[in-house]
């Protein structure tokens, strides 16, 4: 399957308006100064649009770095 | 926009913003549930039609409160959202007793008065209509809330000032689905409701309202002919072939276009066509096809020719006087939008739909959202101008002779000298007339005031008045003196919405007395020729002025004030002549 991570560094590098040479597999809520809950928010949208899935409710709030968002969304892309 | 992600309106927001300047659009969102998410595709939307937006989001359920501070915004959006109102009071809404439901109508009622109250200074206000469209509901009997919701809109429809305009956001929800409009999750996270598809459409639906308040309104729609006008091609399929026949199933597509365009036409909308065809083919049809609808004193202008349409359309917009940003253009083919679209990004553009029955709504759509027919009265006076145009052409069916016509239409020239209230008009007109323009010079508004205050220069302007109505400042003259015996006429031209009516020659004589009387015995002049001007090329021979040579083109003349022989224009009645 191909890596989502380009995708991903692409989009949180647009929401969080950060170089994406500043975004790596370690960034997280606490690593990223604009990661704010608004900011989280519109991450949520547009990792949703751009991958075509739906993240479950309940994991929507745990997504606070980068390989957790990984992680979900190729659990997300593996169920289709 | 519908089709962008949220991620490359974030991107393409970035690359607007350093290119979209101008006057700061100030837009505050008021709302008691989140909407941050619409900021952004607010701001894009507005800079893709070319205006700076600030979007600032209130905040959080305080629509009250800022309602008293946003006063130097242009126009404010209220989201009041049920949703909202409902969690605060009830978990199921049923249960509350009707006294209840009283008590917190009354209460939304004090501040929905407040707010109308705080906003009276606000240009445009659009405040969302309450729903409960997103609820639970039964088919056949109405609900509590559905009643409240009711109640609340009712309060809102008869108390709405004259800058409130109510938005139906059940017509955003019925297009697209409450499913794809409402996102649970973020709304018990964040109270957030709203998707971003919600949002896309419901800035689609409002950006009428921001066309209007910022002049962005479109004035002409231009059509194609062979499958625009009517299914087929004239110069292939002929007279019998072409089909807009409200009886058949592919005329009518067709019939209904034109029957909107002409009833478009009727409310002072241009109506125009921009064609590749043989001039002859389509006035046959206009004038002999038994199913066109569209005549030609419908049309307002054509351009049928085989030159490129970038061409033909920026002529049009130069020849109506209206920016090239007020023109609609539609075409079947993809070819002729795609080159618009690309050299003239400014018109809006519409491709006929292949599935034609498509057709007549998409023509409705774009009305609805680039056209305004009820129009304020600063519009409603430029539509009744080219109203009058169409009456002036009407009336000259009736009369005989070009003379008994002009006489019935009762000109009227105020002629003014130095006139510095003038100034920027013009100017403008030195710039933007070419075709009665002698010598096309263009001036700053700053020369035309030296002009003006130099003891050795005149400006001389008049503004045209008929029975059907008034067309402005429209004939301009610059004179300078060259030695105290004799003067030149540095600039003599005519906005091309007065021409045909021998105004130049009653305003070119008043000009000839006036330097007469200052003791002026020779003024010279000179035509300049360019590409759009070779219509008054012999103007001054016509008013009796000597060639004395020609070299690159351009003529130069004199007259000798002494032996000017006065035209006689007597149907330019009542001229009123103010020499500041």
């Amino acid at each position: 399957m191909e890596s989502v991570q380009p995708k991903i560094y692409q989009l949180m590098s647009t929401v969080f308006e950060i170089p994406v040479e500043e975004i790596s597999e370690e960034s997280s809520l606490d690593s990223i100064e604009s990661w704010d809950s608004i900011r989280h928010l519109n991450l949520i949208l547009a990792i949703e649009e751009e991958f075509g899935i739906t993240i479950p409710d309940e994991e929507v709030g745990n997504l606070i770095n980068y390989k957790l968002i990984e992680l979900i969304i190729n659990e997300q892309l593996g169920k289709h | 926009m519908e089709n962008l992600k949220y991620s490359e309106i974030l991107q393409q927001n970035k690359i607007l913003k350093e290119k979209i300047k101008g006057e700061p659009f100030k837009v505050s969102i008021l709302s008691n549930i989140t909407v941050n998410s619409f900021k952004e595709i607010a701001e894009y939307s507005l800079r893709l039609n070319g205006i700076n937006p600030v979007v600032g989001i209130g905040n959080f359920d305080n629509i009250v409160q800022d309602s008293a501070n946003c006063r130097d915004a242009k126009m404010v959006i209220i989201f009041y959202d049920t949703l909202n109102v409902v969690d605060s009071i009830a978990v199921f809404f049923d249960e509350m007793d009707d006294a209840a439901i009283q008590q917190v109508e009354q209460k939304i009622y004090t501040e929905i008065d407040m707010i109308f109250q705080n906003l009276a200074g606000i240009q445009t206000v659009i405040f969302n209509k309450f729903s409960s469209l997103l609820f639970p509901s039964r088919f056949v009997q109405s609900t509590k809330l559905d009643q409240f919701v009711g109640n609340l809109n009712a309060y809102l429809e008869k108390k709405a000032p004259r800058n409130v305009s109510l938005g139906d956001i059940n017509k955003v929800i019925a297009r697209l689905g409450a499913r794809q409009s409402f996102d649970g999750r973020f709304y018990n996270s964040s109270k957030a409701p709203y998707t971003l598809s919600f949002f896309k459409e419901y800035i689609s639906v409002i950006e009428p309202v921001i066309f209007r308040i910022t002049g962005k309104l479109k004035k002409a729609i231009i059509f194609d002919c062979d499958n625009t006008l009517w299914k087929g091609i004239i110069g292939e399929d002929g007279m019998t072939k072409i089909d807009m026949s409200p009886a058949s199933a592919h005329g009518k597509a067709f019939f209904e276009v034109q029957r909107i365009a002409k009833y478009l036409s009727k409310k002072g909308v241009i109506i125009g066509i921009c064609s590749k065809n043989n001039p002859d083919d389509v006035e046959e049809v206009i004038v002999n096809h038994p199913d066109m609808l569209l005549k030609n004193e419908d049309i307002v202008i054509k351009k049928i020719n085989w030159t490129d349409k970038i061409t033909n359309l920026r002529d049009i917009a130069r020849e109506l006087n209206i920016g090239i940003d007020s023109l609609i253009f539609i075409d079947d083919s993809s070819f002729e939008i795609n080159l618009i679209k690309e050299q003239l990004p400014e018109i809006v553009t519409l491709q006929v739909p292949t599935a034609t029955y498509e057709y007549p709504a998409a023509v409705q759509n774009y009305i609805y959202k680039y056209l305004d027919l009820n129009s304020s009265e600063e519009d409603k006076k430029r539509t009744a101008a080219y109203k009058q145009e169409f009456q002036r052409q009407d009336e000259s069916a009736k009369f005989q002779t070009l003379d008994a016509y002009l006489a019935s239409l009762e000109i009227q020239l105020d002629i003014i000298k130095d006139d510095e209230s003038q100034i920027p008009r013009i100017s403008q007109l030195t710039q933007k007339t070419n075709q009665f323009n002698l010598t096309t010079i263009r001036y700053t508004e700053s020369e035309v005031e030296k002009f003006m205050k130099g003891n050795n220069s005149y400006v001389f302007s008049a503004t045209v008045r008929d029975k059907f109505g008034d067309s402005g400042l429209t004939v301009v003259c610059i004179v300078t003196e060259n030695e105290p015996s004799s003067a030149t006429i540095d600039t003599l031209l005519m906005s091309c919405r007065v021409i045909g009516r021998n105004i130049e020659i009653f305003f070119v004589n008043h000009i000839i007395n006036f330097l007469k009387e200052k003791g002026y015995d020779t003024v010279y002049s000179k035509y300049i020729p360019t590409a759009k001007n070779p219509q008054v090329e012999s103007f001054y021979e016509k008013m009796g002025f000597r060639v004395n040579k020609t070299e690159n083109g351009i003529k130069y003349y004199s007259l000798e004030t002494e032996d000017y022989q006065e035209q006689k224009i007597d149907y330019i009645k009542g001229v009123a002549v103010q020499y500041n």
